[in-house]
C-alpha cells in the first residue's frame, strides 16, 4: 500500500461522514432557499429570491442571536478564566484533577434535566419568592434574556474553562518567576506574560461557545419561553410548526452565511493579535 | 562538624559583602534542601555553587533570588536582611537553566523588559538605547528584531544574559546555564562569561554540578553536599587542600587508601592501611589516634619508576595524553588507582608498557589524610 492510498484510506470515513452529513445537507437547504412553499407544506423547486427577500420578518431572532450569543461568550469568558487560572496555577496539584472533574460533573447530567432545573428555580416559587421574602417583589426571572444568559452560561462553562485551563497549564512557570525576577509586580506579571501566552486557549474557548451559541435552540426554548428566542427556534417553528421549509432553508442560510462572517472576522483578530503580540506586552 | 571543621573562610578578607547567607536553612515539608549555610559574597567576585543535583545549591540560589524563603537564618543584600523581601523587589537578576525567555516578545522586547518594569518609567529612547548597547555587549548587534524560537541555544543563552546584565543588578545569578550547550560552545561561553564578569563587575553567583566549569570560571567555589557547604575555597585550595574525601574527589581526580591513625608527630601522622601497610601523610584535618581516616593522593603526585623503593604494582592500561601519560596500575592489596607521569621524566627514565612490573611512591607531604566520607 502507498503512502498516498494509506492517506486517502484514513481520511474516507471522515470525508464521507463530512459529505454524506454536512455538504449534501447545506447543498440540498441551500437550493430549496429558493423555492417556494408547497400548498401541502414542503417545497416546489423554483428559483425566487422572495424567500430572502421576506428574511426581515425574523429580525428579532437574528438580534437575539447575535447580541446574546456575544454577550454569553464573553460573560462565560469573565467567569471562565479566573476558575481555569485557578485551576492550572494556584490550585494545590494533590486536588487538580478532583477539581477538574468537578468542572464536568453538569455534563453527566442531560442538558435538558439542567435546563428544567433553572427553570424551577427562575421560576415564580424559586429565586423570585424568595426575593420576595426580602421584600423585593414582582420581580422576573424566568423568560428574559437575563434566564437565557444564566442557562448559555451554565451549559458552555466547562467548553470554556477547558481550552483556557490547557494553555495556563502548560506555560511555563518559570517565565513567571523570570518576569518577577526583572522586576515586575505580580499583576503586571500577569498582564505582559499570563494573558498573552494564554490566548490561544481564549480564541479557542471563545470560539467553540459562540459558534455553538449561534446554533442554540434548546436554552431559549426552554428558559426564554417563546419570548427570548433565537434563529435556532425560528427554524425549528419554520420547519415543524408552519412547514414552510423553503423559507426555513433561507433563514438557515443566513444563519450560516452570518456564521461564516463572524467567524472570518474573529480569526483574522485573533491572527492580528497573535502576530502584534508585542503591542500586547508593553501594555 | 562532620568535616573535622574546617571549612574554610566564609568570607575573604577586606572585602565589602555584597550578599550573606546566615545560618539559611530550608526545607520543603520533611526534606531538609538547604541546612546551615554560612556563606559571604564580596563585591565584583565569581562565586560557584558546585554539587551533584538536589546538594541544595539552586535552593541556595533561589533564596539569594527570592523566589524561596529560608525557614531559617537570614538572607543579606547589601547589608540589609531580604528574608521575606519579593523577587521583583530585588536588585538581583538571574539567568534560568532554560533561559526562560518570553515566547511572544524579539530579542528587543525581552531584553528591555526589565528595564519596563521601572517606576517612574524610563523615556523610551532611553530604554532603546540601553538595549543596543547590551546586545552589542553580548554581540547580538543585528537580531534585535528576531523571535526567540529563531535563535540557536548559544544565541538565546546571550539574550537571557543581556536581559539580566542591562539592569545592572547586584548579584547576577546563573543557574547551571551551560547545561543546554554543546561542549565546545560551552568552553566558548564560559570565556565569555568570564570576560563579561571582568568587563561589567558585576557580582557573579554560579550554580553548577560541572567540576570543569567551576574550577575555570570562580575565584571561589562553595562545594555542597546534601544540603550543607562542604567546604570553600578558591579553585587552588580546594584541589590542594581538601578538607574531605568528598571534595578531593569531586575536585579533580584522586587515589584513596583508607586506614586509622597510630601515631602522629610534627606535622606528620602514620596510617595503618587496611591492607596491612603502613604509611606516613600530611593531616588535612584533625585527627585522634585510632581514628578512621583516608590518604588522598593526587595521580600527578605519584612517581612511577624502576628503583628499589615504594610499593610494588603492575601496569594494566596506559594512556598517552602529550604531556603526561596516564597509568592505570594495580597493586595486589591496594587495588587499581591512578599514575599521571609527565613526559620529561618519561624520556629521561623510559616509560612503561602494559604487563610491566614498577614501583610507585610518593612524598609523605602529598599524601593528604582525610575524613573518609
Amino acid at each position: 500500500m502507498t503512502h498516498r492510498t494509506r492517506n486517502w484510506l484514513l481520511l474516507a470515513p471522515a470525508g464521507t461522514w463530512f459529505l454524506v452529513m454536512l455538504i449534501i445537507p447545506l447543498s440540498v437547504v441551500f437550493i430549496f432557499s429558493f423555492g417556494e412553499r408547497a400548498p401541502s407544506g414542503g417545497v416546489v423547486p423554483a428559483f425566487t429570491f422572495e424567500q430572502y427577500a421576506n428574511l426581515p420578518a425574523r429580525w428579532t431572532a437574528f438580534k437575539n442571536t447575535m447580541t446574546l450569543a456575544p454577550i454569553g461568550t464573553l460573560l462565560a469568558l469573565l467567569i471562565a478564566y479566573p476558575l481555569a487560572y485557578f485551576l492550572a496555577v494556584k490550585a494545590n496539584p494533590k486536588w487538580k484533577t478532583i477539581l477538574l472533574v468537578l468542572v464536568i460533573v453538569p455534563f453527566w447530567t442531560s442538558i435538558l434535566i439542567r435546563s428544567y432545573a433553572w427553570i424551577f428555580l427562575l421560576g415564580g416559587r424559586g429565586i423570585p419568592a424568595l426575593l420576595e421574602w426580602v421584600g423585593l417583589e414582582g420581580i422576573r426571572l424566568i423568560n428574559t434574556p437575563f434566564a437565557v444568559l444564566v442557562g448559555i452560561i451554565y451549559g458552555y462553562l466547562p467548553l470554556m474553562v477547558f481550552p483556557i485551563y490547557v494553555s495556563l497549564d502548560k506555560l511555563d512557570k518559570r517565565l513567571l518567576e523570570a518576569s518577577s525576577d526583572l522586576g515586575a509586580k505580580p499583576w503586571r506579571t500577569f498582564l505582559q506574560i499570563t494573558l498573552p501566552l494564554s490566548i490561544p486557549g481564549i480564541a479557542t474557548g471563545c470560539m467553540l461557545v459562540f459558534i455553538l451559541l449561534m446554533g442554540e435552540y434548546l436554552i431559549p426554548a426552554l428558559l426564554g419561553g417563546g419570548k427570548v428566542f433565537f434563529v435556532g427556534n425560528a427554524l425549528v417553528d419554520l420547519f415543524l410548526q408552519s412547514r414552510n421549509w423553503a423559507y426555513g432553508s433561507a433563514v438557515a442560510v443566513a444563519l450560516v452565511a452570518v456564521m461564516l462572517i463572524t467567524v472570518t472576522f474573529y480569526m483574522r483578530l485573533i491572527s492580528r493579535l497573535g502576530a502584534s503580540r508585542e503591542d500586547v506586552s508593553i501594555m | 562538624m562532620e568535616n573535622g571543621g574546617y571549612v574554610g573562610d566564609s568570607s575573604p578578607a577586606n572585602k565589602k559583602a555584597i550578599a550573606e547567607l546566615r545560618g539559611v536553612s530550608k526545607s520543603f515539608g520533611d526534606v531538609l534542601a538547604a541546612s546551615d549555610l554560612n556563606l559571604s559574597i564580596s563585591a565584583g567576585e565569581f562565586l560557584s555553587f558546585l554539587g551533584p543535583s538536589g546538594c541544595g545549591k539552586t535552593t541556595a540560589l533561589r533564596m539569594l533570588a527570592g523566589f524561596e524563603t529560608p525557614t531559617e537564618g537570614e538572607v543579606l543584600l547589601d547589608g540589609e536582611v531580604v528574608n521575606t523581601l519579593d523577587a521583583h523587589h530585588r536588585p538581583v537578576n538571574m539567568v534560568f537553566q532554560q533561559y526562560a525567555l518570553f515566547p511572544h516578545m524579539t530579542v528587543a522586547q525581552n531584553i528591555g523588559y526589565g528595564l519596563r518594569q521601572r517606576r517612574p518609567r524610563l523615556p523610551k529612547a532611553q530604554i532603546a538605547e540601553k538595549v543596543t548597547k547590551a546586545l552589542e555587549i553580548v554581540r547580538l548587534s543585528d537580531f534585535e528584531d528576531r523571535k526567540i524560537w529563531e535563535m540557536s541555544g548559544g544565541q538565546q543563552q546571550r539574550v537571557a544574559l543581556a536581559r539580566a546584565i542591562i539592569n545592572e543588578p547586584k548579584l547576577l545569578l546563573l543557574d547551571e546555564p551551560m547545561a543546554a550547550l554543546d561542549r565546545k560552545l560551552r568552553k566558548e561561553m564560559q570565556i565569555e562569561l568570564q570576560d563579561l564578569q571582568r568587563q561589567l563587575g558585576i557580582t557573579f553567583v554560579l550554580v553548577t554540578h560541572d567540576q570543569e566549569e567551576a574550577l575555570s570560571m570562580s575565584d571561589r567555589i562553595c562545594i555542597m553536599r546534601e544540603g550543607r557547604i562542604v567546604q570553600i575555597g578558591s579553585p587552588q585550595e580546594l584541589y590542594d587542600r581538601p578538607n574531605s574525601r568528598y571534595v578531593a574527589g569531586f575536585v579533580g581526580t584522586s587515589n584513596f587508601f583508607s586506614g586509622n591513625v597510630t601515631d602522629q608527630n610534627g606535622g606528620l601522622a602514620t596510617i595503618l592501611l587496611d591492607n596491612g601497610m603502613s604509611v606516613q601523610g600530611t593531616p588535612g584535618v584533625e585527627l585522634a589516634e585510632g581514628q578512621d581516616v583516608c590518604i588522598s593522593v593526587r595521580p600527578e603526585q605519584m612517581k612511577l619508576h624502576r628503583q628499589s623503593d615504594g610499593v610494588k604494582v603492575e601496569v594494566h592500561n596506559r594512556i598517552f595524553l602529550g604531556e603526561h601519560t596516564e597509568y592505570l596500575v594495580n597493586h595486589e592489596t591496594l587495588g587499581d588507582f591512578l599514575v599521571l607521569s609527565p613526559r620529561q621524566s618519561e624520556l629521561n627514565e623510559g616509560g612503561f608498557e602494559v604487563g610491566d612490573q614498577a614501583r610507585v611512591s610518593w612524598d609523605a607531604s602529598a599524601a593528604l589524610i582525610l575524613n573518609p566520607n
